[in-house]
Formats: structure tokens, sequence, C-alpha cells
């Protein structure tokens, strides 16, 4: 479904963020992207969904393809279009404006079954329909994670990826984050890839993973085969 | 005294509604792109010259009104795709600083066009005027006024109202949100800018049946300027409350504080005139309110998000 061939990005023209990374992701897979602060995780999806030009990094080298098509140079409304959904780490909503309105702000580029969709996002994360129009900056963390995972629903995803979705969360909210991402996966078919530092729940229903640092692909292997011990070796080095 | 104060408040309410019109362009594309634009003054300018122009190859009045306000949109989002967008990676003060510069472009070339001497501008509105409870509201007043209110809310209810209104407030919340969502924000603010040029268009052509054509009119940026900080930079409904206060102060000023102030002069001094006592009403107001409220009058505190 997804290919990366040779990837490379650069910030500013200058300093190396990827470095020839290779990476696929086939239907209906959960794929764990793992490594520490830095390593190029959130590079790397920022790379794919065509968002580096707008943080002013580049992609100079190797070729994205999404079912066969190059997204290379593609504006992240159009990668959006064509069924790719990022959620964005430090949960990237509107905050001035209400609930409601977020979610549906982000059916605009995907109008065909939006009311269905709406009614799904209300069904996965019941709590949303009391606060429909309270403004999203009132929320707490967790409550912002479930809106923003919401709203990538509301693009109507074949790919959805998600950038650190546990990071900063109860234990409990994290269990939520998880849930539903397994359910998205399950029921609405998603393929769905996710960058986390260590979620020993990620691991579980993960049928691939990736392990970046500093900007290269150090391992790739199934996650049961890959051991505790060998995770803290390349978060350390 | 009372009916000359009331007399002065009508007119400074109807230039005060122009003033907030002309600042609500500057707050949306403060809101969705960051750039204080220097050259809207350029913009208020352009209308009203553009809007001579059109009446002068004898088009109606209504017509050459209208057609300047889309000719105007054109030339913001010209200004948008043509200068600012080139600059998407550049930092915010030089583009700032490039806005500043197509002021002075502008200015140079209706000084090419039409010369740097004062113009007849044609009637807009029949003469005459009502009466209301014996205060006279002269049509050009009354139809400024109107027209402001009517524009200004209009514009407000599109972008509380509807899809576009919310992509624009979108864009002007979360770009990079919006991105993830699909929505063209480069696009987005090329709206803005043309929507910000229209209104600026239409502000300058109602000022300049007020006031008279010339070059002058592009230093009205000068006035906006204050109007937008009062409100709070970020606030739609506060730049009309602050166009409204300035309008009305400035009118005040001009009409009773700067006789007083003259009187006295000419007793007690040799300074025989107090000059343009009204244009430093709106930077001393400014001082004042910076001062208790820093974040101005509708302003957030703490926009900044970490």
């Amino acid at each position: 479904m997804l290919a990366l061939r040779q990837v490379s990005a650069h910030y500013d023209g200058a300093i190396v963020a990827l470095d020839h990374v290779d990476a696929s992701v086939g239907a209906g897979q959960i794929v764990a992207l793992l490594g520490a602060n830095g390593a190029g995780k959130t590079t790397l999806l920022k790379a794919i969904a065509g968002m580096l030009p707008f943080d002013r990094g580049d992609i100079v080298g190797g070729d994205i393809l999404f079912e066969d098509a190059s997204l290379l140079g593609r504006h992240p409304a159009e990668i959006s279009r064509r069924g790719i959904a990022l959620v964005q780490d430090g949960r990237q909503c509107f905050r001035q404006l209400t609930v409601a309105e977020n979610l549906q702000a982000a059916s605009f580029a995907h109008p065909k079954g939006a009311a269905e969709r709406l009614e799904l996002v209300q069904g996965y994360f019941p709590f949303l329909c009391e606060m429909m129009d309270r403004k999203a900056g009132l929320l707490s963390g967790g409550q912002l994670q479930m809106l923003v995972i919401g709203m990538a629903i509301m693009c109507n995803p074949r790919l959805l990826m998600l950038d650190e979705p546990s990071l900063g969360l109860s234990p409990v909210m994290v269990q939520s984050v998880f849930d539903a991402i397994e359910r998205m996966h399950r029921e609405l078919k998603m393929t769905i890839v996710v960058a986390e530092q260590t979620v020993p729940r990620l691991l579980k229903i993960a049928s691939d993973a990736y392990v970046l640092s500093r900007g290269r692909i150090v391992m790739h292997a199934p996650p049961s085969a890959m051991t505790e011990e060998e995770l803290q070796k390349v978060y350390l080095n | 005294m009372l009916m000359f104060t009331l007399q002065l408040l009508v007119a400074g309410i109807a230039t005060g509604s122009v003033y907030a019109l002309i600042a609500l362009g500057i707050v949306l594309i403060y809101k969705c792109s960051g750039v204080v634009n220097f050259a809207q003054g350029a913009f208020v300018m352009l209308g009203a010259y553009l809007t001579y122009g059109l009446v002068k190859l004898g088009l109606p009045a209504y017509v050459a009104l209208l057609g300047a306000m889309i000719l105007m949109a054109g030339c913001g989002m010209a200004s948008e795709r043509l200068v600012l967008r080139p600059m998407m990676k550049a930092p915010l003060v030089a583009v700032m600083t490039v806005t500043l510069g197509m002021l002075i472009l502008m200015k140079a070339v209706c000084l090419a066009i039409w010369g740097p001497d004062q113009l007849a501008f044609p009637r807009l509105f029949p003469d005459g005027a009502v009466d209301v409870f014996g205060i006279f509201v002269t049509y050009n007043y009354l139809a400024a006024f109107v027209l402001s209110i009517c524009l200004s809310v209009g514009f407000l209810a599109f972008y509380q109202l509807t899809p576009i209104g919310l992509m624009q407030r979108c864009t002007a919340d979360n770009p990079r949100a919006a991105l993830a969502i699909g929505i063209h924000t480069s696009n987005q603010i090329s709206l803005a800018w043309s929507m910000s040029a229209a209104l600026a268009g239409i502000g300058g052509a109602l000022l300049a049946s007020l006031n008279g054509l010339s070059l002058g009119l592009a230093d009205i940026g000068l006035v906006a300027f204050p109007v937008i900080v009062l409100g709070g930079l970020t606030s739609l409904t506060g730049a009309l409350v602050a166009g409204l206060l300035l309008g009305v102060l400035q009118a005040l000023t001009d009409g009773l504080l700067t006789p007083v102030a003259e009187q006295f002069l000419r007793t007690y001094t040799s300074i025989y005139s107090a000059g343009a006592l009204q244009q430093v009403v709106p930077y001393a107001l400014l001082v004042v309110v910076l001062l208790v409220r820093p974040e101005g009058i509708f302003g957030q505190r703490g926009t900044e998000r970490l």
C-alpha cells in the first residue's frame, strides 16, 4: 500500500533528518515506528503526509509511493484526499473552535458520507456528544487526543498515521487510545502506522515494526522478534 | 452646544465605521498569516482611485463602486500570489517589510497616473440630508455608515456561519492542523488577502466621498494600526468597536478640543494653531490602553501557545 524508497530529507537545506529510509506498509497492517526523541519518526510521517515544506524541510532524495502513485511534491490537502490521514503530535486541532466545528471542518475535504462518519465518531467517543458546543481548548489532554482521532476518522482515510498518540496521557487514557486504534483497524479496515517511543501494547497489536535512529532504519522485524534488550541498546546508542 | 456635539458624534460614527471596515481587513490577514499588512493603507487609496477612474470612464457610481471592489479583490489576491507566497519560508519581519514596499510602490503608481493634487471625488450619493431630531445627517455620512456596517456585519456572518468562513477560522487557528485535514491553507490566505483588499477598497471610496481624494488616503493605515492594536489584533469585533471609538474621538477632538486648545495657546503663548490634533489622538489612546491592557481591549492574554 505504502512504499518508501531511499527517502532522504533535510531541514533548512543542511540538517539531515532522514537518511535513505526504506520501508513498506501492506494493506490491513498495523505497523509500529519506534525510536527515541529526535530519531526522525515525526519527520518520516510528515514526509509521507507532504507537510515537510511547511516546516522548512525538504525531501532531497528517494520516492514515496502510495498505491503505486508517487506522493512527492504533492500538497498535503491532495494527499489527504487520496486517503492518508496524519494525527500529528501535540494534539493539533482548532482550540478556539467548538468540538462540532472541529469535526465539521475535518470532513470538508471528504464530504461523501460525512453524516454517517460523524455518528461513527460519536459512537467511538460518546463523551464528545455532550461537548459538541464546547471550545476544543477547554478539553483535557485525553479528550483532545480522542477528538483529534475523531477528526482523522472524519477524513475517511485508508491509511491512518498517528504520531505519539500516548504522549503525556494517563495510563487509562493510553488504553482508550489503543482500544480506538484496534477498533478502527478491525471495524473500519484501516491500515495504521503508529509512531511511539515505547508502548508494550503497541508491540502486541503491531504486525511489523521499524526502529529509527538518527534518521536511519536500524532494525526491521516483527515485534515478537524484538527483545526489550535490543530496543534499549538502540535507544541508548 | 449639545446639538453641535451630537452633530460631531454622527460624523465620528460615520468615519469610525469606515475605519472599522478597513481595520477588519488588517485583522483578517494577521489572523490567518501572522503578517501585519502595512500595504492596507495603499489598498484603501487604490480602491478610491479606481472608483474615481471608473466613474471618469462613464460608469454609474454604484457600478464603479462594485467594479472597484472586484478589482481590489483581484489586486489583493495578486499581491498574495506574486509577492507573499514565494516568501513562504522567509521570516515574518521580511514579509512585513515587503508589504511596506508594496505601500510605497502603489503610492508611486497612483502618483504617476493621477498626479499629486487633491481630486474632486465624484458624487456617489445624492446631496442633501435627513433631519433626525434636529441633527442633520448628510446622505454621504448616512451611506458611508450604513454601507460600512452592512459590509462589516455581513462579513462577520460569513466568517462565523459559512463553511468557507469555518475554513478561514481553521487556517487562522492552527495552519498545521488545517493542512492535515485537507484544507488548502495557502488558498485560504489568498482569499483572506482578496477579501481584505476589497473591504479596504470600499472603505477608501467611502472616505474619499467624505473627505476628498488624494494620495494622503494611504496614510489611513497609520490610523488603522492603533485601531487594531486597541481592538486586540486578533479580534474582529474588537476592530469594529475600536474603529467606531476612534472615529468618534477624532471628531470630538477636531470639533471641541482643538478650538479650546487653540484659544488657550493664543491667549498665553505666541503659538497660533494647534495643528492636526485629531491625528495625535489615536496614538495617545493607544499608549494609554497598552499601559492598562497590553493585550488590547478584546485581545486574549497569552494567545501564544506552547
